[in-house]
């Protein structure tokens, strides 16, 4: 029967440490988890959008090859992430912490954490002039972050 | 043992049924409004969600080009790795050509995954 078997080995995890080869610019990665990352994610779409959909329109054209063509692209959207990170982490430090630790108390669920979010939100728009904007809101509603909390 | 002076009260014998009740147009018209509210707030509750969901997306999408770049990097790193591996140990070996052997140019994973 040609049932589902995954080719993978199971006696051990092999893993590969051969660094990157030396033609290819080293970039440092973002070492953020997940609730940092949630937190700042719209400031990072607000900064990065060029980068963004460069990167991503990159990989679209090259229809299979992306990984290996698009490395520039992808250097570039590292790090204008890792510098909206770092301006946060210098500027906002105590606001961003508490709102990302009260997101991991939240299993990332953005509306228990508006409370913090609103002084995280003018601290970044004040330091740095980055603005959640939520795209697609049908006109005349305002967008849910700004709404007053429906519950807790 | 007697009976009581005076004697038993009447016993009654006749049915006695009365209808009770409102007119069941009332009843329909309670059930439409309670049912209309609880629809109200249903939607509400609906269209709240949907603007939850939307932000939850939004996150997402920004954060998709950083994730998949990280991997990109990753997943480059040992695909090169794997082919210097490959061209080394078939280097003695006639006819071989190190890319597999399907005739398109597409980047593609090996069949067994070393991490």
């Amino acid at each position: 029967m040609a049932t589902n078997r995954e080719p993978i080995f199971t006696h051990a995890v092999l893993v590969d440490n051969t660094p990157m080869p030396d033609h290819i610019p080293k970039v440092q990665e973002v070492g953020a988890s997940s609730a940092p990352l949630t937190s700042t994610a719209f400031f990072i779409g607000d900064r990065c959008k060029p980068y963004n959909e460069d990167y991503m329109l990159c990989k679209h054209e090259a229809k299979g090859r992306g990984e290996l063509e698009c490395l520039k692209e992808g250097r570039r959207v590292t790090r204008c992430a890792a510098s909206v990170i770092a301006d946060i982490n210098k500027h906002c430090l105590s606001e961003f912490r508490t709102h990302w630790k009260c997101l991991q108390n939240n299993n990332l669920e953005l509306w228990h954490c508006r409370a913090e979010e609103k002084p995280f939100n003018s601290c970044v728009f004040e330091k740095l002039k980055l603005q959640k904007v939520i795209p697609d809101t049908p006109k005349g509603e305002t967008p849910i972050h700004l709404r007053p909390a429906t519950f807790k | 043992d007697l009976p009581p002076l005076g004697g038993y009260e009447p016993v009654q014998y006749k049915r006695n049924l009365p209808f009770r009740g409102f007119r069941p147009s009332y009843y329909l018209i309670a059930m439409g409004i309670v049912s209309a509210y609880g629809c109200y707030v249903a939607m509400n509750g609906i269209k709240e969600r949907r603007e939850m969901a939307r932000e939850k997306i939004w996150t997402r999408i920004h954060l998709t080009p950083m994730l998949q770049a990280e991997a990109d990097r990753d997943d480059v790193r040992r695909f090169w790795a794997a082919e210097k591996r490959e061209k080394e140990l078939m280097k003695g070996v006639k006819g071989w050509e190190t890319g597999g052997v399907y005739n398109s140019d597409r980047y593609g994973f090996s069949g067994m995954a070393l991490v």
